[in-house]
C-alpha cells in the first residue's frame, strides 16, 4: 500500500497545541497529518523515562490552564487523561521555618497569622481581587483577539464584546482592572501584605517563565496567566496529570488518531513549501514531501518564519517584526529520581503541604536580585525554585517507596555569560553541573539530605529545551508574556488571528493568542480559524467553538 | 476674614497655571505658598547655585495660550541645546532634532536609525499630547451628558489621530506603547552612547530602568512637545516670573510665606482654608499642588473613604534623581568637544545596559555606583556644572547623611571624569541636593520629579490613584492640580491647566 | 505511603470544646471561623424550645473581636460605620453596619463602648486589615482579641434567673447595657435570638470555669446547651441578618454588584446621613441612594419552608429569591427573608410568589406560595425588653 502524501491539512509539530488543532480538524472531517521531529509526541507536555522505573514530566510539570472545553470536546478522559489536583505548598527559610499554603481556608488563615496577623485578614481581599481578574479574562481565552487598527465585522463584534465586558465592571473596578494589568506583582503584593515570606511565596507565579523581575510592571498579568486556569471549575487550582504531563499530549494524540489522523514521528520539517504566495505542504529533513493546502505550525513564530520559510516568502515588515519578537530563555529544570522521599526537617512529619509546590525564596528583594543576575547573563545566585514530588500522589511515576521530583528554576539565561561573552555555546557540561549545584544548594534550604537521595538527575538548561523541544532560546511560553506580545499584538501586530501572511499558513502554538502554558486554547482557536477560512461549510463544533 | 472664589495651595508651575486659568474665567483666585519664593521644585536652589530644573523640555504651548501669553513666543528667550552623548574614548555624539553626527562632524553610522526612531517618538508624542491636554478619560459622567459627549469626541479625535499614523505605524504604536524602552531602542540601535542617551531620557526622574515595561511611554512623554531641550535665558526663574506675571495680570493674589494648616468643610463641601498665622480664608474651591497626601492631611482623613486613604498611602513616589552642582574655576577641557558643544546638554550614559545597571542598586535602597548623568555647564558670572544624577533613591539605606551626599558627589565626579578628564581639579564648590532635601524644601512626595511615579498603573485615569484620577478628590470643591495628576510634571503646566478646567466644569 | 493529614489542618477546638463535646450526642459539627462549633448537640427541635422556653447556652467565641483604642478611636469608628457612634453611651452596646466606598455592606456587628475611647467590635467576618486601614490618619489603634476573649451566649426566658443563681447581679441591666459583673467577666444584655438574653465575655482560658458556673446554676432552670441550627430559627423569627446568607459581605464577592447597600438590607435606620462623612456616604447620597432591591420579611403561604426559593411577581416574572426560610414553631407561621428587586419590592398589592420544591416519598413537587410582606419581626416577646427581667 503506497503511503498517502496528500492531506487536507498538515500540522508541523506534535506539541499539545498542534495535536489539539489536528484533532479538531480531523474531528471536522479533514484528512490531517501531524509531523514531529522527535521520536515521541508531546513537545513540552511530555512524560519520558530516562532512568529505568522513573517517569519524568521533564518539561512542563503541572496542569491547570488546560481548557476543560477541549477535554470535553475531544473526549480526552476516554483516552486516558486524568488530572488530579494537588494541595497546598510551602516556602522554606534559611532559619529553619516555613510558610505553608493550605487549600483549607481556615488553616491558611492560621498559618498566615502565625507570620503576620494582618496579612491573614488581607488574604481574603487579595484572593477576591485575583479571582475577579480571572473571571474577567477567562471568556477571552477561547475567543479571537480583535484587530483594533483595521477591524473587520468580526473584529468589531469582538471589540464590542470587550467594551461591554469592560463597561460592566463599572468605573472603579475598571480602574482596578487596568491597574492590575499594568502593575508589577511586587507592587500588587505590597498593596496587600506586609510579610516578606508570604509575599515571596505568592510572587513566584508572577515570574515563572518570564524575563521580568517581580518589580517589573506587567508581572501581575503573568501571575494571572498562572491563575486563570482551573481544575473541574476550581479556578486557580493546579494538578498533576496521571502518568506525567505527557498523558495530556498522548490523550489528544489518541483522540486525533481515533478521528483518522496520522502522526509521523522522527519527521522534522526542513521547509514549509510555498507556491505563488500560498503554502503547498512541507518538506521533511529526510527529503520526503507531503502536500496540503493548509499548514499549521506548532513551532514558535520565530522558528516557523525565520527557519522554515524563505525570506522572499514573507513581507519584509512582517519578517522584521518576527525578528523583533522577544523569546528569551529564562528557565531551567532539574528532574530527579529519588531513592526515597527526602526529609523536610522544618515541616511536621506528614505535612499535607509537602504534596504541593515547594520553594526556598524568602523575600521579593531576593527574587528581584535573582532577576538582576539573569539580566547580565548569569545564573541566579539564589534562584526561585518550584519543586514538586508528584509521585506522592501519582503512583505511576516511580517505583514503590521511591520518588520523582521536578524542580523548575528561574532564572537561567539562554545566552550564558562567561568571561564577558554571552552565548548559548557557553552551556557546557561544567556549566550545567554548576547550575545543578546552585539549585541543589537552594533546595537544601528545604530538604538538606537531597544530595544523598539522588539516583538519577536530568539537568536542562534553556539550551537543552531549545534543542530537544524546539522552543527558541528555551522560552517555555514560546515568547515573552509582555504587553507588546499579548492579545492583538500576539505574536506580532496585525497577525493575531492565527492566519499568517502566507495563505494557508497558520500558527497554532503558544506564540499565538492566548499564549503559553499547557492550555490548548491557541490550538483550538487556530483550528476554528482554519475551518472558518479554509473550508466551505465546515464549522467547528463543541464547547471551544 | 477674606473670601476668594478659589484658593490654590502651592505656587509651583502647575499652581500658577491653574490660578491663571481660573482667574481668566472670572474667578477671584488667591495662591498661597509656604516658602518665600515662587516656582516650587523648578526653581529650588541653594546658595545661588543652579536651580533644580535646568532645562525646559515640555512647556506646553496649550498652557501658554490658556494663560494668555503670546501664542508664538514665551516672554523669555530660550536656546535649543544640542545633546551631547558623552563617550569615554572621546567619540562623543552630537544629537539635534535633524542630525546625528560625531562631535568632529563625521557621519554617525546609526544616524538614520536614530533619527527615524526619534521622529517616530515625536509622532507618537503628538498623539499622546491629545490625551495630555485634557482630563483623562473615565469618570462617572453619563455618556449622554455634555461631559460624556466631550469625552467621546476627544476619544474619536484620538482614534482619527491613530488612523492618521497609517496602518503599520498605528499597529506599531499600539504594540510598543506599553513596552520597555530598552527593547525599543536596542531593536534599532546597537549598544553605545546613543542607545544609552535614549535610555537615560526614558527614565530621567523616575524610579524605573530602561528594561521596565512602561518606559516607552515615558520616553514618548519626553518627546511629547517636540523633544527639544532648551535653556531658558535667566534660568528657570525667568520662566516662573513669566508665569507669575501672567497670573498677576489677570488679578490673582500671590502670597508667599503663607502655610496652609487646614481645610475646613461644611456639609461635605470645602468652605475655608486656615493658615499658620491664624488666618481663615473663606472659599468654596481649593486646589492643592503637592498631591493627595497633603490634601488629606489638611482636610483630615475622616473626610475620605478608607479605600481612598489606602490608595493614597500606596501611591509610589520614590525620588531617584539628585542634583549635584559643581562650581568650576574655569570651563573644563573635554577632548573631542569644542566650546559650543560643551555648552550643550551633556549626557553620560555609555549604553542602555549601563543605565539598567545604574538602576539596580536603587531597587534596594542604594545609590548607583556608576550613575547616569545629565549635565549643563553655564557661565553666567560663576561657572556652574549643573548635573541631574541618577539613581539616588529618596529611601537610601541609612538615610541621606553628610557622608552619603559626599559619596554621591564623589561618584558623580568620578563618572563625569571618565569623559571629562581632570574635572575634579576644576571644582571649587560642591552642592548635593538629594531627594529628601527636595521633599523637605518643596513638599514634593519623595522628592520625586513627578510627585508620583510615572508607571503604567499610575497614568491617565489612574493618576495619582484609581478613583481620584480626574482632579476632584474627596469632598466637593477639593481638587488636585500638581504634578501627581495627569499628565505629570516636568515644567509642563498641563496638570494645573487641566485641573483648572475641571474646576470650572 | 499512607495518607496522613497535617496536624495544622482541620477544625480547631474552641475554649469550651471539652464541655460541648461531652454533651454532643449528634456529633454534628461545622466550621465557624476555623473552630469546631456544634450545629446540633441533640435534637434541633428540643434545643430550639429550650431557647424559647427555658435557657440555652451557646459558645460564641469564634466571633471576631477587635479592640479599638486611642484618643481618635471614636472618630475613627464614626467614619467607618454608618450610624453615629457618638450616641452610643459608655456602658452601652450598639448594632452597627459598615460599607465600602461604594456603599456596599462589608459586615455588621456590635460595638461595645467600654470607655470614652475604648471600644470592642464583635463581628462575623475577619476585619483586622480593614480596621487597620480605617485607623490611617486617626490617633487610634486596633488589636485582635478574637483568641484572647471568649464569649458565651445565655439566651431564653430563664436566662436572668440562671445568672442570678450563678451569682451575677444584672437586674438593672437594660437591653444593650453592659457591665463588669465580676472580675474578668463582662455581661451584656445582647443576643441573636430576639428573646431575653445575655452574652458573657471573659478570658479565653477562663471560659470553661464560667461555663461550669453557669451550668451548675442552670441545673434546675432548664438550661440546655444548644447548637447553631436552633439559634438560626430564632434569629429568623427575630428578623436578624446573617452575613453570607442574607447578604454577601462585599469583600467576599467576586461580582461586585452582588454587594448590597444598608438601604437595600432594610437597615436605613442605621444610616445617619447628617453626622458627617462616613465610609460610603458619598455613594449612598448619590448613585446608590435608590435601592436596587429590598430585603423583605415575608409570611409564606402554606407550611413548607421556603429556603432558597425563587420569588416571582404575578407568578411569572422572576424578581428575587428567599435567603432564609423556616417554619416558626413559636409564631406558628411560615416565615422567610427575601431579596426582591425594585420596583416589585414596593408594589401594592405585592403579588409576590415563592416557587417551593417539595420532596415527599421520593417525589419532587413544585408549588407556588403567596408571600405577604410584614413590617416587624415575627416574634418579639415583651420579656425581651422588661427591666428588671422576669425569672421565668
Amino acid at each position: 500500500m503506497s503511503e498517502r502524501t496528500s492531506f487536507d491539512a498538515i500540522v508541523a509539530g506534535a506539541g499539545h497545541n498542534g495535536l489539539t488543532t489536528a484533532a479538531y480538524l480531523a474531528r471536522a472531517g479533514l484528512r490531517v497529518l501531524v509531523v514531529e521531529k522527535n521520536d515521541w509526541i508531546g513537545g513540552a507536555a511530555v512524560s519520558r523515562s530516562l532512568h529505568d522505573g522513573w517517569t519524568y514530566s521533564n518539561c512542563s510539570y503541572v496542569c491547570s490552564l488546560f481548557r476543560r472545553e477541549i477535554a470535553r470536546d475531544l473526549d480526552l478522559p476516554k483516552y486516558g487523561l486524568q488530572v488530579i489536583p494537588y494541595e497546598g505548598g510551602a516556602s522554606f527559610t534559611r532559619d529553619g521555618d516555613y510558610f505553608a499554603y493550605y487549600s483549607d481556608h481556615d488553616a491558611l488563615r492560621r498559618e498566615m497569622a502565625r507570620h503576620a496577623p494582618r496579612d491573614a485578614d488581607a488574604y481574603a481581599r487579595y484572593s477576591q481581587a485575583i479571582m475577579r481578574q480571572c473571571r474577567f479574562i477567562r471568556p477571552f481565552l477561547l475567543r479571537d483577539a480583535p484587530d483594533p487598527v483595521a477591524p473587520g465585522p468580526r473584529d468589531i463584534g469582538e471589540l464590542a464584546y470587550l467594551v461591554r465586558k469592560a463597561h460592566d465592571l463599572g468605573a472603579r473596578e475598571l480602574g482596578e482592572t487596568l491597574r492590575f494589568w499594568t502593575m508589577s506583582i511586587g507592587d500588587f503584593l505590597d498593596d496587600h501584605f506586609e510579610n516578606d515570606l508570604i509575599k515571596a511565596h505568592l510572587a513566584g507565579s508572577g515570574i515563572i517563565g518570564t524575563g521580568l523581575g517581580v518589580y517589573s510592571p506587567g508581572t501581575a498579568y503573568v501571575l494571572l496567566h498562572h491563575y486563570m486556569g482551573d481544575i473541574d471549575g476550581g479556578i486557580g487550582a493546579w494538578g498533576f496529570a496521571r502518568g506525567g504531563m505527557g498523558a495530556i499530549s498522548d490523550a489528544i494524540g489518541a483522540a486525533f488518531q481515533a478521528h483518522g489522523g496520522v502522526i509521523r514521528k522522527g519527521a522534522g520539517v526542513e521547509r514549509i513549501l510555498t507556491r505563488d504566495g500560498r503554502v503547498t505542504g512541507v518538506a521533511l529533513e529526510d527529503g520526503a514531501e507531503f502536500h496540503a493546502p493548509v499548514v499549521a505550525s506548532n513551532m514558535d513564530v520565530k522558528r516557523t518564519m525565520l527557519e522554515h520559510l524563505a525570506p522572499e516568502d514573507l513581507p519584509a515588515d512582517f519578517r522584521r517584526a518576527v525578528e523583533r519578537y522577544k523569546i528569551r530563555g529564562s528557565s531551567a529544570k532539574l528532574n530527579i529520581a529519588l531513592d526515597r522521599k527526602p526529609a523536610f526537617p522544618a515541616a511536621p512529619a506528614h505535612a499535607s503541604f509537602l504534596r504541593g509546590d515547594l520553594h526556598a525564596s524568602e523575600s521579593l528583594a531576593e527574587l528581584e536580585r535573582a532577576y538582576d543576575d539573569w539580566k547580565i547573563g548569569e545564573i541566579s545566585a539564589r534562584p526561585y525554585i518550584d519543586m514538586l514530588i508528584p509521585s506522592q500522589i501519582d503512583p505511576t511515576m516511580a517505583p514503590v517507596g521511591a520518588h520523582m521530583m521536578t524542580v523548575f528554576v528561574q532564572y537561567a539565561p539562554y545566552d550564558l555569560a562567561v568571561d564577558g561573552v554571552r552565548s548559548a555555546d557557553n552551556w557546557t557540561e561544567a556549566q550545567r553541573a554548576r547550575l545543578a549545584s546552585i539549585v541543589l544548594d537552594q533546595m537544601q534550604v528545604a530538604c538538606p539530605d537531597i544530595r544523598d537521595r539522588i539516583v538519577h538527575m536530568e539537568v536542562r538548561s534553556p539550551l537543552e529545551l531549545e534543542r530537544e523541544v524546539g522552543l527558541t532560546e528555551g522560552n517555555i511560553f514560546q515568547g515573552e508574556l509582555t504587553f507588546d506580545q499579548l492579545f492583538f499584538n500576539k505574536p506580532v501586530p496585525g497577525y493575531a488571528q492565527y492566519a499568517m501572511p502566507v495563505r494557508g499558513l497558520y500558527l497554532c502554538g503558544s506564540s499565538a493568542h492566548p499564549g503559553g502554558g499547557v492550555m490548548g486554547a491557541p490550538g483550538a482557536n487556530a483550528a476554528r480559524a482554519i475551518l472558518r477560512r479554509e473550508t466551505r461549510g465546515r464549522r467547528m463544533k463543541g464547547y471551544a467553538a | 476674614m477674606t473670601r476668594h472664589d478659589a484658593i490654590v495651595i502651592g505656587a509651583g508651575v502647575n499652581g500658577l497655571v491653574a490660578a491663571t486659568v481660573l482667574a481668566r474665567a472670572g474667578l477671584d483666585v488667591c495662591v498661597i505658598e509656604q516658602s518665600d519664593r515662587l516656582g516650587g521644585m523648578a526653581t529650588l536652589s541653594v546658595d545661588d547655585g543652579p536651580e533644580l530644573a535646568h532645562l525646559v523640555h515640555n512647556l506646553s504651548p496649550r498652557v501658554r495660550r490658556d494663560i494668555g501669553l503670546d501664542p508664538h513666543r514665551w516672554p523669555f528667550r530660550q536656546t535649543a541645546l544640542p545633546t551631547v552623548a558623552l563617550d569615554e574614548s572621546g567619540r562623543h555624539v552630537i544629537v539635534t532634532r535633524n542630525a546625528v553626527t560625531f562631535a568632529d562632524g563625521t557621519a554617525h553610522p546609526d544616524a538614520r536609525a536614530c533619527l527615524a526612531l526619534t521622529a517616530r517618538l515625536r509622532r507618537y508624542g503628538e498623539l499622546l499630547r491629545m490625551l495630555a491636554e485634557a482630563a483623562p478619560p473615565g469618570g462617572d459622567a453619563p455618556l449622554a451628558s455634555a461631559r460624556g459627549l466631550r469625552q467621546i469626541l476627544r476619544l474619536g479625535r484620538f482614534g482619527l489621530g491613530l488612523r492618521g499614523l497609517g496602518r503599520a505605524e498605528a499597529r506599531r504604536f499600539l504594540q510598543v506603547l506599553l513596552s520597555n524602552a530598552y527593547d525599543l531602542i536596542r531593536d534599532d540601535l546597537p549598544e553605545g552612547p546613543l542607545a544609552g542617551m535614549l535610555a537615560a531620557d526614558a527614565v530621567r526622574g523616575i524610579a524605573q530602568g530602561p528594561r521596565s515595561p512602561g518606559t516607552v511611554f515615558t520616553l514618548i512623554h519626553r518627546y511629547g512637545h517636540g523633544g527639544v531641550a532648551a535653556l531658558p535665558q535667566g534660568g528657570m526663574s525667568a520662566v516662573v516670573d513669566a508665569l507669575a506675571q501672567a497670573a498677576r495680570d489677570v488679578g490673582c493674589t500671590l502670597r508667599t510665606g503663607v502655610r496652609a494648616t487646614g481645610i475646613q468643610l461644611q456639609d461635605d463641601r470645602v468652605c475655608a482654608v486656615t493658615t499658620a498665622s491664624g488666618e481663615t480664608l473663606l472659599t468654596s474651591r481649593v486646589l492643592v499642588g503637592s498631591g493627595p497626601r497633603l490634601a488629606a492631611e489638611l482636610v483630615g482623613a475622616g473626610a475620605f473613604d478608607i479605600e481612598a486613604m489606602r490608595r493614597i498611602g500606596r501611591i509610589r513616589a520614590r525620588g531617584v534623581a539628585a542634583k549635584v552642582n559643581l562650581r568650576l574655576d574655569r570651563m573644563p577641557d573635554v577632548p573631542g568637544l569644542n566650546a559650543d558643544q560643551l555648552r550643550g546638554r551633556l549626557v553620560f550614559a555609555p549604553g542602555a545596559d549601563y543605565v539598567e545597571a545604574a538602576f539596580n542598586p536603587a531597587k534596594y535602597g542604594e545609590m548607583s555606583d556608576n550613575p547616569v548623568i545629565e549635565a549643563v555647564i553655564r557661565d553666567e558670572g560663576a561657572i556652574w556644572l549643573s548635573a541631574v544624577v541618577q539613581y539616588a533613591p529618596s529611601d537610601l539605606n541609612g538615610g541621606w547623611s553628610d557622608a552619603a551626599r559626599a559619596a554621591l558627589a564623589r561618584r558623580t565626579l568620578a563618572t563625569l571624569g571618565r569623559a571629562i578628564p581632570g574635572l575634579d581639579a576644576r571644582v571649587r564648590e560642591t552642592q548635593v541636593i538629594a531627594p529628601d532635601a527636595i521633599a523637605a524644601a518643596t513638599g514634593a512626595p519623595g522628592g520625586h520629579w513627578h510627585h508620583a511615579e510615572m508607571t503604567l498603573d499610575q497614568i491617565l485615569t489612574l493618576r495619582p490613584a484609581n478613583g481620584i484620577g480626574r482632579y476632584a478628590i474627596g469632598p466637593r470643591g477639593l481638587f488636585l492640580c500638581g504634578a501627581s495628576t495627569h499628565p505629570g510634571g516636568d515644567v509642563m503646566g498641563l496638570a494645573g491647566r487641566n485641573a483648572a478646567r475641571e474646576v470650572l466644569g | 505511603m499512607s495518607v496522613v493529614t497535617d496536624p495544622d489542618v482541620g477544625l480547631v477546638p474552641g475554649p469550651v470544646h471539652d464541655r460541648i463535646a461531652a454533651l454532643s450526642r449528634a456529633q454534628g459539627w461545622y466550621g465557624w471561623a476555623g473552630h469546631a462549633a456544634p450545629s446540633v448537640l441533640d435534637t434541633v427541635e428540643f434545643e430550639y424550645f429550650a431557647l424559647r422556653n427555658q435557657a440555652a447556652l451557646l459558645d460564641i467565641s469564634p466571633m471576631h473581636k477587635y479592640r479599638v483604642t486611642g484618643p481618635g478611636a471614636t472618630a475613627m469608628l464614626n467614619r467607618m460605620v454608618t450610624r453615629d457612634v457618638r450616641r452610643i453611651a459608655i456602658g452601652r452596646v450598639g448594632y452597627a453596619v459598615w460599607c465600602d466606598e461604594d456603599g456596599m455592606v462589608i459586615d455588621d456587628g456590635t460595638l461595645f463602648r467600654l470607655a470614652e475611647d475604648d471600644w470592642r467590635l464583635c463581628c462575623q467576618e475577619p476585619m483586622l486589615s480593614w480596621l487597620a486601614d480605617a485607623c490611617v490618619g486617626f490617633d487610634a489603634s486596633v488589636s485582635d482579641e478574637s483568641h484572647s476573649i471568649a464569649g458565651l451566649a445565655l439566651q431564653g426566658p430563664t436566662s436572668f434567673a440562671v445568672l442570678r443563681a450563678a451569682g451575677f447581679d444584672v437586674a438593672r441591666l437594660r437591653p444593650f447595657d453592659l457591665t463588669d459583673a465580676a472580675p474578668g467577666i463582662m455581661v451584656s444584655r445582647t443576643g441573636f435570638t430576639g428573646d431575653l438574653g445575655y452574652e458573657l465575655w471573659t478570658g479565653w482560658d477562663e471560659a470553661t470555669a464560667l461555663w461550669d458556673r453557669l451550668w451548675r446554676a442552670g441545673t434546675d432552670l432548664g438550661l440546655r446547651a444548644i447548637g447553631y441550627d436552633a439559634v438560626n430559627i430564632a434569629r429568623i423569627e427575630a428578623g436578624f441578618l446573617t452575613a453570607g446568607v442574607d447578604f454577601q459581605p462585599v469583600h467576599a464577592v467576586e461580582r461586585l454588584h452582588r454587594g448590597k447597600t444598608p438601604l437595600e438590607l432594610g437597615l436605613g435606620r442605621m444610616v445617619d446621613m447628617a453626622k458627617g462623612h462616613f465610609n460610603g456616604r458619598r455613594a449612598l447620597a448619590g448613585p446608590r441612594r435608590h435601592p436596587r432591591s429590598l430585603l423583605l420579611r415575608v409570611d409564606v403561604e402554606g407550611f413548607k419552608p421556603a429556603q432558597d426559593a425563587l420569588v416571582y411577581h404575578r407568578r411569572r416574572r422572576e424578581v428575587g429569591h428567599i435567603t432564609s426560610g423556616v417554619w416558626s414553631p413559636t409564631a406558628k407561621r411560615n416565615i422567610a427573608l427575601a431579596h426582591v428587586a425594585m420596583p416589585w419590592a414596593r408594589r401594592h398589592p405585592p403579588d409576590l410568589w415563592a416557587e417551593i420544591y417539595t420532596l415527599q416519598e421520593g417525589r419532587w413537587d413544585r408549588r407556588m406560595a403567596r408571600l405577604t410582606p410584614v413590617k416587624h419581626s415575627f416574634y418579639a416577646p415583651p420579656r425581651a425588653r422588661a427591666t428588671p427581667p422576669g425569672l421565668t
